[in-house]
């Protein structure tokens, strides 16, 4: 054969187009899951205590490659696309806990982990938290990784300083309902000038409506974000700022962490993992915080779940590895590792988690975490809630930002929330 | 296509209707040699962009069963306030950040055409800004327009004013974010107003100087002139960057970690077009509509084109 030009292009176009198709073919082989032996797990940084994750690689290295995966950036929009590409799918995969509500309408995504024995599991979990992972035709699709009950941070010496109550016990008992826990807001802007309790308003609304067993849309598809409790939570936090208990600052600016390092913010409601954040933003403030339990009754933010999808060619080992991974002896470890509050409270025993704590003067913060966790109120969250309570916080911040009228402001965020509901099929 | 030319039969006619046919089969392969392009726009350009038409149509969460809305979706987002709020958000911030930008990118390019020493280390100074991740800068302005410690307030106390919460008022927010993109923008187009600047020949500035016109004159009477190319060319790049800011919002306005970071600060100041697209589509998982929302912005942006284009246009006339 003669080698033209032509006859060398054609060779290298077709020899590319085979290595094309062959690549392709080949890339279809395994897209989805485990081939049995691979076994991929997704999750993102601080989602899972690194030791446990490196344990369970070695634990279970004579069945499994496991190879944990660290995801970035926007979880949740990546592990979407992800399975709804139907391709390179996890085998088992991080679920994050304010994301919960919009995956368990696609249930049938995920392996039932009731078919798989999770049941006889399930007397070791908080209960409020296992529940959170079921969907509504009752399958099951996360198992429970941590939690974030909720307390009141505040720092000892500025308390006392403004005669208000300064230790943990006696915060806890005196300051146990808004009422009581604005008015010592009040004694402490009048004995300290320029020291405020709160950062803004709309944490009072947020911790509220969380404190509440129901939240914007309930499980007949109909918004209840009129109703007498989110009135109630929106009231209180109008009254925080008419009582002038709050600053004007922006919750996580350089502006606030100085506020909180100098004492003129000695107090915040925040979920257990904010412990981490304030000994990392503020790390000067060493030995003044303590923790007592928060005014109204103890509520939760966040905390996630572990999942197995349907790609999973095999669920009972991706099970196994789960149930190993979130027992209650790692999770213990896993407290010690990132801060994940354990779901399990076999583990507020472990000494692990019962080392008083020189951040926080010494005191066992297990003694409030613990106890607020075991209470905390069984709420069902709609995957509609994020869409519908935006505008009423929106409403909120600008009432308590811009000064907005707090009537006018309800009025605005219920007149949005109806034509959003109709858009979203959501009855009125 | 080929077979259906071949038709014709009479002989005439024969060797033109051929033509089509051996003219395919002896180009093929240059067909072939640009076919990368088209094929990576097909699959990453032509078929996301016709899916998105047909996203908007349906109602969907990203992972469940598609359900078919016909045009809700787009009458919802004639009569979405938000939506139409974030319009103006856009074209305000943008306004804001496109004149000042021009205007000092023109003056830095003059200063820098103009004899200096260590021309390179300006030009590569004023171009860093334009190369540096967005979210990085956005955290760094966090702290210049923080109330207490920022560096603006800083500076407006130094001189007797008072301190402004710049991240939690409606127009401080568009003023930082405005900043934000000024900043970004300005080197860059310097150096394009440089590149400019130095294919105007000297003989003009000479025979200017000769007839006795002063520096003001010669730069209204033959740099600008001369540099209407360049003005549009800016004018229109800062549109299309204008009209898709979303990053700079998104992360100077960001919050704690259980609140979203989508919905643009107090009173939706800084909520753009893109960002409401985002916080529709990831925050609230109504594909559907944020596919009518990005449609929707596709016609803000071809209107806009055409207001360009007519000024190009006039130009040549």
């Amino acid at each position: 054969m003669r080698l033209s030009r032509r006859g060398l292009l054609r060779a290298g176009l077709a020899g590319t187009a085979a290595t094309a198709l062959g690549g392709l073919a080949s890339g279809c082989a395994v897209p989805t899951g485990s081939t049995g032996r691979n076994m991929v797990l997704w999750y993102w940084d601080g989602g899972l205590g690194e030791t446990v994750v490196r344990q369970a690689r070695t634990r279970f290295d004579n069945a499994v490659d496991l190879r944990a995966v660290k995801i970035g950036g926007y979880y949740r929009s990546k592990l979407i696309t992800t399975l709804a590409g139907r391709a390179h799918i996890p085998d088992i995969a991080g679920l994050k806990g304010e994301d919960m509500a919009s995956y368990l309408p696609d249930a049938d995504q995920f392996v039932d982990l009731r078919t798989l024995g999770a049941d006889r599991l399930k007397s070791g979990y908080l209960p409020w938290k296992w529940q959170a992972g079921i969907a509504e035709d009752g399958r099951m699709v996360g198992f429970p990784i941590d939690c974030g009950p909720v307390a009141h941070y505040y720092q000892y010496a500025v308390f006392r300083k403004a005669g208000l109550p300064y230790e943990p016990a006696d915060v806890s008992a005196e300051l146990n309902t808004w009422e009581k826990f604005f008015t010592a807001g009040e004694q402490l802007k009048k004995r300290l000038p320029g020291t405020y309790l709160l950062t803004d308003i709309t944490s009072v609304f947020e911790m509220s409506v969380n404190q509440g067993t129901e939240r914007f849309v309930d499980r007949d598809r109909h918004f209840i974000g009129d109703g007498e409790h989110v009135r109630a939570a929106w009231d209180r936090a109008v009254e925080a700022k008419r009582r002038r208990i709050v600053s004007n600052l922006v919750s996580g600016t350089p502006d606030q962490w100085s506020a909180v390092e100098d004492g003129t913010l000695p107090s915040q409601l925040n979920a257990s993992w904010a412990t981490n954040d304030i000994k990392n933003g503020v790390p000067r403030t060493k030995g003044r915080w303590r923790v007592a339990g928060c005014p109204g009754g103890p509520s939760n933010i966040g905390g996630s779940f572990l999942s197995i999808t349907r790609a999973c060619r095999e669920p009972e080992r991706a099970f196994e590895i789960i149930t190993w991974v979130l027992g209650a002896a790692n999770q213990a470890q896993g407290f010690v590792d990132a801060g994940l509050f354990p779901s399990t409270p076999a583990s507020y025993g472990m000494r692990k988690l019962r080392e008083p704590d020189p951040f926080f003067g010494g005191q066992i913060t297990m003694d409030v975490f613990g106890p607020a966790a075991r209470r905390i109120p069984v709420a069902y969250a709609s995957p509609y809630d994020m869409a519908l309570g935006q505008p009423v916080k929106d409403e909120i911040k600008s009432v308590g930002v811009l000064g907005k009228n707090p009537g006018q402001a309800w009025k605005d965020a219920m007149s949005k929330c109806r034509r959003i509901a109709q858009h979203l099929g959501v009855s009125v | 296509m080929a077979t259906a030319l071949e038709k014709p039969p009479a002989t005439a006619e024969r060797s033109a209707a051929a033509r089509p046919r051996t003219g395919l089969r002896r180009h093929w392969h240059l067909y072939a040699a640009i076919s990368p392009f088209y094929l990576l726009f097909l699959a990453f350009g032509l078929v996301p962009v016709g899916f998105s038409l047909y996203l908007s149509l349906h109602r969907w969460d990203g992972l469940g069963p598609m359900e078919w809305a016909g045009l809700t979706q787009y009458r919802y987002l004639l009569t979405d306030i938000d939506f139409w709020s974030s319009i103006g958000n856009t074209i305000v911030i943008w306004a804001l950040a496109t004149f000042p930008m021009i205007f000092l990118a023109m003056v830095t390019a003059v200063l820098l055409n103009s004899a200096v020493r260590f021309k390179n280390v300006y030009r590569f100074a004023y171009f860093l800004p334009n190369v540096t991740s967005v979210v990085a800068v956005a955290i760094i302005f966090g702290s210049v327009f923080s109330t207490n410690f920022g560096l603006v307030n800083a500076l407006l106390q130094a001189v007797g004013l008072d301190q402004v919460a710049w991240l939690n008022t409606p127009w401080g927010i568009k003023v930082a974010i405005a900043t934000l993109m000024t900043w970004q923008w300005t080197g860059y187009n310097a150096i394009i107003f440089l590149a400019g600047l130095q294919t105007i020949p000297g003989e003009l500035y000479e025979a200017a100087r000769i007839d006795g016109a002063g520096p003001v004159q010669t730069f209204f009477r033959i740099t600008l002139p001369l540099m209407r190319p360049m003005l549009l060319f800016v004018l229109v790049v800062s549109t299309v960057t204008g009209l898709q800011s979303f990053s700079e919002p998104q992360v100077l306005l960001q919050n704690t970690a259980n609140e979203s970071t989508y919905s643009g600060g107090p009173g939706h100041a800084g909520r753009t077009m893109v960002l409401y697209f985002f916080q529709q589509t990831f925050d609230n998982n109504d594909f559907g509509y944020g596919a009518a929302v990005a449609w929707g912005i596709f016609l803000v942006v071809v209107i806009f084109s055409i207001i360009n284009w007519r000024l190009v246009q006039r130009r040549g006339e």
